[in-house]
This record gives structure tokens, sequence and C-alpha cells, in this order.
């Protein structure tokens, strides 16, 4: 605490002298949500390894929080699909469209997994995008 | 009178004042790991640094006699060069290091756009040696360049972000200063691998010693070194931190409370000082060609030009390096929209995961076994993984304490990422190298936290395909029939939170030399010259493909151990779990 003491007079003396132009003002923006976000690509698979896969999707530019998480919600049973990977990407303000890639680690070889597809803001907010169920089968 | 006498000890077994290599110098390394020409070169930068020097004091002597005026006082017209001037002093004082053989410039020279001047360092152990040859970091010598504009860290609720700080784990948050960079240059001086001091107010010690304290006592008060330090305070200052003789203690100068609360209002004096440099144009200049472009007075070339709108489009390298433009181009179009920000800075001062392969060059791998002094700086060898930011939220292994607990939750959602430096000046070099691209002559440089990347065209090449030329296998390792950074990528280190926005972006070989291209248009100096850009003395190199660009030093990564558990056993744990 003793620290803290001279630190305050210290800002009030010289901080505004030193430091008026310091740019903090170019933290990338939050932007229009848009209205309807559709899928306009896919979901499709990118890359399939025995253990590992990327799918991939592209939908209309979802506006809100600049980094956004493609979800993937899979399983080996269709109607089970209780495993979730996701995937941080960052929306730019100047596409129409935005790409979402997804990675999935640790899968087993030779299986076939169901999946769908939804997209969310870094805060959790759900885009509304939904895709119907696909799949696809890893090699060995 | 025991801690003096142990300390006298401990000396003879370390370096001696001049800052020549020891016999005894600290070298836990296998062969090859430390280059050969490691301790010339050490001696060609501290050489330079002294040229620096000598300017800067050639500056101080020049500057206008001092006119306080006004309420608050204000050095009117001379405030801003004075205070500029003595942080250019105190960035190349080799004084402000136990064995007074390293300033802050030892890793971070002009020429370089303020990083890492060894070019067979940026090609091997990737991280520089300290005071005490040779122990040494874990990460590259990040630019100083635009670093004091990035804001106090800060976690956005309503973006669900990490905004700030400075360094690449954003460790030095500006929580207490408000002034990350001010903060940042508050710890080299006394993180072990570096100048390591035992002791904050060592610095104070030391710099009422200096040939600039005038100028000290004329920007910040005239009574800033009333303070009583022991007599022994030389000794202890002369001993390199982390020493086992301190037993872990940070305040090892027995000051009252009063000397205590001076010496810290020094080191903050210090800190904002060195800020006051890095942001002034000597540092950070604006005078690239694209700030030219900006201002109407630079047509970008055809490559420049197209490696912009592969910049804004097809790469999305501007979704997190923030360059202000204003439009996507369809093909055809010339860019002639106003820009949304004045003088963009490449940054959105966010952080993240790129998912590097390991380095098995780094330095931090090596330093298992205790130096002479006792310390040891990774106790885990192959068993330390770098989570960044990830680590400093937990207070971890590596990194800093965090002063705020409640960012502590969102470790696991931040293990991997590192802080997205400017783009700005990323190509800078020598005049004498003027590219860092092979077959040059080139500038060796290294790239991303970990320098695995040595050239720019494997850089963008890496964002174009890591995840195309994805190999399940660690660097050194890659399948025959391919190579490493052409078409083989080793697995990433930290698999958590990579970014995927990029890693397949079917960029062309030629749309990848165009982003180049434009990269080196972010280079300083084109509109006037870049100050101590000069002061290079050694080798440019040449030959080779800069898509290969020192592939001929990658060495197999040995079979990794698990994390350790002081790294990945820390609450709340990483998930999915690192192996």
């Amino acid at each position: 605490m003793n620290r803290l003491l001279p630190r305050l007079a210290l800002v009030v003396t010289v901080g505004g002298l030193l430091h008026s132009t310091r740019a903090a003002a170019q933290a990338s923006s939050t932007t229009t949500k848009t209205a309807r976000i559709r899928i306009t690509q896919g979901p499709k698979i990118e890359r399939a390894d025995p253990d590992f896969a990327i799918i991939t999707w592209t939908s209309n530019n979802p506006g809100g929080s600049p980094e956004h998480y493609g979800i993937v919600h899979y399983g080996t049973d269709a109607k089970k699909l209780t495993q979730t990977a996701k995937s941080p990407i960052r929306l730019n303000p100047g596409h129409s469209y935005t790409v979402f890639r997804v990675r999935m680690d640790g899968l087993k070889p030779r299986t076939t997994y169901y999946y769908t597809v939804d997209s969310i803001e870094a805060n959790g907010n759900n885009d509304g995008v939904k895709s119907t169920v696909r799949h696809f089968t890893t090699p060995e | 009178m025991a801690l003096s006498m142990t300390l006298a000890a401990r000396k003879l077994s370390g370096q001696n004042a001049g800052g020549q290599a020891s016999v005894q110098a600290y070298n836990p390394y296998p062969p090859g790991i430390l280059p050969s020409d490691l301790n010339p070169e050490i001696e060609r930068v501290r050489r330079e640094l002294r040229m620096l020097e000598q300017r800067a004091l050639e500056r101080w002597h020049a500057l206008k006699p001092p006119l306080l005026r006004g309420q608050p006082l204000t050095f009117q017209n001379t405030g801003t060069e004075a205070i500029e001037t003595l942080g250019e002093l105190m960035n190349y004082d080799q004084n402000i290091s136990p064995n007074k053989n390293e300033a802050c410039s030892f890793c971070h020279m002009p020429y370089a756009a303020f990083s890492g001047p060894i070019p067979s360092v940026n090609l091997t152990m990737i991280a520089y040696p300290g005071t005490v040859h040779f122990r040494a970091g874990k990460r590259t010598a990040q630019r100083y360049t635009y670093s004091p504009f990035f804001p106090v860290l800060q976690y956005n609720q309503i973006q669900g972000l990490f905004f700030g700080g400075n360094f690449f784990d954003s460790r030095s948050t500006g929580y207490l200063l408000r002034n990350p960079d001010a903060e940042q240059a508050q710890h080299p001086p006394v993180d072990t691998a570096e100048m390591g001091f035992p002791d904050t107010a060592c610095i104070a010690f030391r710099l009422s010693q200096t040939e600039y304290r005038p100028l000290f006592e004329q920007v910040w008060g005239k009574g800033s070194f009333d303070i009583k330090f022991p007599l022994d305070t030389e000794r202890i200052c002369d001993t390199p931190g982390g020493a086992a003789v301190f037993g872990g203690g940070a305040t090892p100068i027995p000051l009252s409370p009063e000397d205590r609360t001076r010496a810290n209002i020094v080191y903050d004096h210090w800190g904002q000082s060195i800020d006051a440099y890095e942001q002034s144009l000597q540092v950070s200049a604006f005078s690239s060609k694209f700030d030219a472009f900006l201002k109407g007075s630079y047509k970008l070339t055809a490559d420049e030009m197209a490696g912009l709108k592969l910049f804004d489009g097809k790469g999305n390298c501007n979704s997190c390096h923030l360059d202000g433009r204003g439009t996507t181009l369809k093909p055809g179009l010339a860019d002639t929209s106003a820009p949304a920000i004045v003088n963009p800075l490449f940054t959105c001062f966010g952080s993240a995961n790129e998912g590097l392969p390991l380095n098995p060059r780094n330095a931090i791998y090596y330093q298992t076994t205790p130096d002479s002094y006792g310390f040891t700086a990774n106790p885990f060898g192959f068993g330390y993984r770098d989570l960044g930011l990830g680590t400093f939220l937990r207070s971890g292994f590596g990194s800093a304490p965090s002063p705020n607990s409640t960012w502590t939750q969102y470790a696991p959602s931040t293990d991997g990422q590192m802080q997205v430096t400017t783009a700005r000046d990323v190509a800078m070099t020598p005049p004498q190298c003027p590219t860092t691209e092979a077959p040059g002559p080139y500038f060796q440089k290294e790239f991303f936290h970990n320098g695995y990347i040595k050239s720019l065209k494997q850089l963008v090449h890496f964002y174009n395909t890591r995840d195309k030329y994805k190999y399940n296998v660690t660097s050194g390792h890659c399948p025959p029939g391919t190579t490493e950074k052409v078409d083989c990528w080793p697995m990433p280190e930290i698999s958590n939170n990579i970014d995927m926005t990029t890693g397949n972006l079917g960029l062309t070989d030629k749309e990848e030399d165009e982003i180049v291209a434009f990269l080196q248009a972010l280079t300083d100096g084109y509109s006037r010259p870049y100050p101590n850009r000069d002061t290079f003395t050694g080798t440019c190199m040449t030959g080779s493909l800069a898509k290969t660009q020192g592939n001929e030093l990658l060495i197999p990564t040995p079979k990794l151990p698990p994390c350790a558990m002081a790294i990945c056993g820390v609450q709340p744990v990483p998930n999915p779990a690192i192996p």
C-alpha cells in the first residue's frame, strides 16, 4: 500500500503530460449484429486424418464481437451429438462473408462421426446458425 | 556481514566487472545450441552500444537550457526532448546490470527495429544471453516500436476478450502506472535471464552513479536520489538475481521504508523515461512507405498494392493487424479509401495462438542445472510449455504475478495465446543488409515468440498453409519426401485455442511474395532517416532461399515428456489437457 501513495501523486503530476497522445482507440470494434445469419457454403470436411479433422463453412458476416467461435457438435451416434469442438476466428469488418474453421482433435481412426455446426460470439451469444446433421469417416 | 562475505565469494566464480565471458561461464547446452561466434558477437553489440550511448550523450549536451514555467510546472519547449533523451541514455546504459555488461538495447538494437541484433542467435538459441553468460530467456526479443501505444490490459466483458498489456504474454499490464510500456521497462532489469539485478533498488543505486544523473534530476527532481544506501549495496547489486544467497528474497538491500519508497519512485521514473523514448519519433517513427502512401506522397508499387489487397482480403491479415483501411477491394480496383484510423498500428492489441511448433533450439529447454550462483532457470527441461497469456493469468511459472484475480478464470480460453505484435517494422534491417530474406545480402531475423520462423516468406507461408501441410510430428521429424516449412508443418506446441482465421488461405506463391512486399513497405525510414539504423557493424548473410532459410540448422526435437505440473497442473487447468 505504501507504494501506491507516491504513484497516485505521480499520475496527477506527470501522467497527463506524458501520455496524452497514447492511442487506445485502435482495438477491434464490435460491429452491428447481422439480422439473419445463414450458412452459404458447407459445412464440409477440409481434411480428415485418423485422429484429427477440420470442418469448415462460410456464412454471411455475423457481426458482433470481433472474435467468434465456430462450434462443432459431434458424436458417433447421429442422435447423440454430445461432444463439442470449438475454434476461434476473427471477424473482418470489411468482409461480407466469414469463413469458420474448427479443429477436431482426439478422433479415432476408421470411425464415422456425425456432426452439426453453429457459431457464437466470444461472450457466448449464439449466432443462431444451425446445420443439418452430416457425417464423415476418419481414415486408417 | 555474513551476507557480504558470501556475496564476495560468489562474485569470484561469476564474471568480471568488464563483462567479459568468465572462465566458468554457465554452459548447460549440448554442442551446437550456442552459436560458435557468440562471444565475438556479444562484444560487437557492446561496442555498438557504446557508440549509441555516445550519440545520446551528445544529444543531451545539445539540449537547450530548461525553462520551468506554468502551473503545473512544465519545461517549456524542452520537456519532451529532455525526457526522451533521458530514456535514450538509460536504454543504452550497460551499467544497469550486475556485471555492467548489458543494456536494455543489448537485445533490442535500432537497426533491427529494436529486436534481436545477433543473426546467429536468431538462427539458433533464439533467446538472448543475460548478464550472466549464458543464462538466456525463453522468447525472442519483441520489438519496441509502437509498444507504447498498447493500452492498459483489460478484459472487455462485451467482447469476451483481453486487450492491451506489453510482452508476448501481456504480463506487463500497466495496472499501477497505467502505462504497460513503462511497466514493461521495469521487468528486464530484474529478470534473472536478462539484466538480472536482485533488487529493483539497484536501478536507483546505479542511476545515482551515472554521468547523466543531472539530466535525471532535472527531469524528475533534485531530491530523487536522496536515498541512504547501505555500504554493501554495490556488492549486492553486483550479484545476479536468483542467486541462492538471497534465499528467494526480492529486496535484499535493507532500506528504511522511506528510502524504499524513494527507490520505487526512481524505478517508476526509469520506466516512464524509457517509455517516452520508445514513443518518440526516434523509435516509433511513422515514416514508412505506407505512411507516405496514406499522406498521398508515395505510390505503392504493383507488388506492394497487390500485397495490401491481399492483406485486407484473401489473406485476412487485417482482421488482427488493423490497418485502418476502409474497404475490401475488388479485382482491378485501386485503394482510394480514406483511412478509418489515423496512423494505424497494425495490431488489434489482442492475443492469439497461431499454433507455432515447439522450437527445440530454444535455450530455455537446456537450463536444467544450477549455475554457479545456484540458480536453475528451468528445472522441467522439455517438460516446459509456453502457454503465454494463459500462464500469466494463472500467475504461473516463467511469467509474473497477475494483479487481478477475476482474470484467472479465463486462463483456459487463452492458453497458447501470444500478443498480436504490430506488423510495422517487421522487415527492418540494417541498410547494408537490405532485406530479411535469403538469398540477400540479408540480415537474419527471427519471427513469432519462439523464433521458429526465420523469414517473412516462411511467416506468410505458415499462415497460408499451416493446416494444409500439418503433420503429426515434432520439428526435425518431417516425413521423407517433404521439406519442413515448405510442405510440412510440425504439430503445434499448444493445440488449445488455435486461431483458425488463417491456416489454409489458398494464397499462391506469388501472392505470398506480394504480402511480403507489402510488409516491407511498413518499414520506417522512408520519409526521413530512421535514427541509429546505421550502427550495425556485423556481417550480412547471403545464399540459400527464403522458403528454407535456416533449415540447415533444424535439429530433431527429443521425445517430449508430459507438460510439467507446475505449468499445466495449475488451476484452472487447460481444457483439453495439454500432453
